[in-house]
């Protein structure tokens, strides 16, 4: 078992637009990237129960073998920088990542 | 296979990838620039700082002025064409007006030598948008909005359409030495020139979009560092000028993906670039080539709008809880403090927020962490009104109930809450109420282009 901190080179998070965050997760290498895609532990379902939202509220969900990279992109529940937003780049939303286990 | 150095080339140099946040560090600035880069070009905004530097018609970045002058006094000194995209955070009329100020002061302190300044507006009257809904035409919601209807639209506080690389080519073709752009893509203003010079437009575009943020293409991670990009018949390459810096194939690649929501596509004004077949391999130990890119023209032009609506005054108050017991029932502090407000305020129309730091304040709903906060928490209360006295009152009053909240079981007697700073003036609070697109019969229907002169 080790953490997705352990795996992936860069975790980020970032507005895409003015209503949805995307996120990046980027490995150092092929091998770690298909290991971690095989686990199963980044999927759409997993990443909706992680953030305890909706499956529609996820509106891309894309492997990207050329930098090694799973992304995902989630519809903000309002727009960025509305009143009640603390977020307004999106840049910190990937928090729930970094311990994530995977097996 | 042609040898490098027959090829035609176009090299683009950037250091920035939002202009004025903080200054360009100038040792890799001087050290692209002394290399004769055929432009110099910068972002100057987006829409990422939220709808209120757009709505309030305001700057975001403090060091707007120290880059402006770098930049314009290394490339009149040159005569490297200079040109500036989304031009005072926003591209709103104020922002290219307000820069276009700035360039005449430079240009005058520094006694440079007289210059072509082009420039263009991006704002839209709601007046045409109506007219074009009025005509039949859809207003087709981005990212997950609905169409925007009339109403909706009479409600902005001022719109902006994104320009294409369409107005810095006419700027170019009427010769300006410097192009301060109204709200642009993100990728037009490099693209434009390449395009200009006949190289093929989905290296154009694709270059923009790998260059936009400057150093942050390159690893490892700095800012604010210099990257030229070099086009030519059939590949773009990509050049740190950080001495530390270098650009790699996966990084490369990884960049393509940034701040878009697939990496596999990217729309600009005019059609859509298609990055699927991209090959990424490096060139030499610092520079990554980039061949593949496509470009699919749109059929049916349409231009993306960005609307923001104001809702009201606000205030900010920070309450501070200790006492384990309070912290644990958060929640019914938060109720009494809102139930409170409602009763005193209920005749006038508000919002409240309250963003509870030490648990969910910036994740909000979507915080996965829900074993309870630590043993003490921060709470931010966000009070809105339409009037400022009354935003103020609502705040204060809103902090002040956390002093005084009833949760029962609570054993102290003496205030619940520590709340001793001054609830604190914010700025208007606004939202993004346009996020669309607006069909276009050409690429220069919404923006106008403009000449003026400064320098001595």
């Amino acid at each position: 078992m080790a953490r997705l901190s352990d795996l992936a080179k860069t975790i980020r998070s970032k507005n895409a637009g003015v209503n949805q965050v995307t996120f990046d997760i980027i490995f150092p290498d092929a091998e770690t990237y298909r290991r971690t895609l095989a686990s199963g532990a980044i999927t759409r379902e997993t990443v909706a129960r992680l953030f305890r939202i909706a499956d529609d509220r996820i509106s891309h969900f894309v492997t990207f073998a050329p930098a090694n990279a799973i992304k995902f992109t989630l519809y903000r529940s309002q727009p960025s920088g509305s009143p009640g937003d603390w977020d307004i780049l999106g840049c910190q939303q990937y928090g729930p990542l970094i311990d994530l286990e995977i097996p | 296979m042609n040898a490098p150095s027959t090829k035609r080339s176009m090299r683009i140099m950037i250091s920035t990838g939002h202009l004025g946040t903080a200054p360009s560090n100038p040792e890799s600035f001087y050290a692209g620039i002394a290399t004769q880069p055929d432009y110099l070009v910068a972002d100057g905004g987006s829409s990422d700082p939220g709808p209120v530097y757009l709505g309030e018609n305001k700057n975001l970045g403090l060091f707007i002025r120290d880059e402006l002058e770098l930049f314009l006094t290394a490339a009149r000194a040159r005569n490297i064409p200079l040109i500036i995209g989304s031009a005072g955070d926003t591209g709103s009329d104020f922002g290219v007006d307000d820069t276009i100020r700035h360039m005449r002061e430079i240009a005058d302190q520094h006694r440079i030598p007289r210059f072509k300044i082009g420039y263009f507006y991006s704002e839209v009257s709601k007046n045409l948008l109506i007219g074009k809904l009025d005509a039949g035409a859809r207003l087709s919601g981005l990212g997950g909005f609905s169409d925007l209807t009339r109403e909706e639209l009479e409600r902005a506080t001022r719109v902006v359409a994104v320009a294409g690389v369409d107005p810095f080519i006419r700027l170019l073709d009427m010769g300006a030495d410097v192009i301060i752009g109204g709200r642009s893509g993100d990728v037009a203003f490099t693209a434009a020139p390449c395009i200009r010079a006949g190289y093929p437009m989905a290296l154009a575009y694709h270059m923009g979009k790998m260059i936009e943020c400057a150093s942050l293409v390159a690893e490892p991670f700095m800012g604010k560092e210099t990257i030229i990009g070099t086009i030519t018949d059939d590949e773009i390459l990509i050049t740190p000028y950080h001495p530390d810096q270098r650009v790699t194939v996966a990084p490369a690649a990884a960049h393509s993906m940034y701040e878009r929501e697939d990496p596999h596509f990217e729309h600009a004004l005019g059609g859509l670039l298609d990055m699927r077949e991209c090959v990424y391999e490096q060139f030499d130990d610092r520079t990554c080539r980039i061949t593949g890119a496509k470009w699919v023209p749109d059929r049916q032009l349409r231009a993306k709008l960005e609307g923001a609506r104001k809702v009201g005054e606000r205030y900010m108050g920070v309450v501070g809880i200790r006492d384990p017991f309070i912290v644990r029932n958060v929640d019914a502090a938060i109720a009494w403090s809102r139930s409170a407000v409602a009763k005193r305020f209920g005749n006038m129309r508000y919002e409240l927020h309250f963003h509870v730091f030490g648990r969910d304040a910036i994740l909000k709903e979507r915080e996965p962490e829900r074993t309870g906060p630590g043993h003490e928490v921060a709470i931010v209360v966000e009070g809105l009104a339409d009037s400022d006295v009354d935003a103020h009152r609502l705040t204060d009053f809103a902090v002040r109930m956390f002093f005084l909240a009833r949760v029962p079981g609570s054993k102290g007697s003496s205030g619940l809450a520590a709340t001793t700073k001054e609830t604190m003036r914010s700025s208007p609070g606004y939202v993004w109420n346009v996020n669309h697109t607006v069909p276009v019969d050409n690429p220069m229907e919404l923006f106008s282009v403009h000449m003026t002169e400064a320098g001595v």
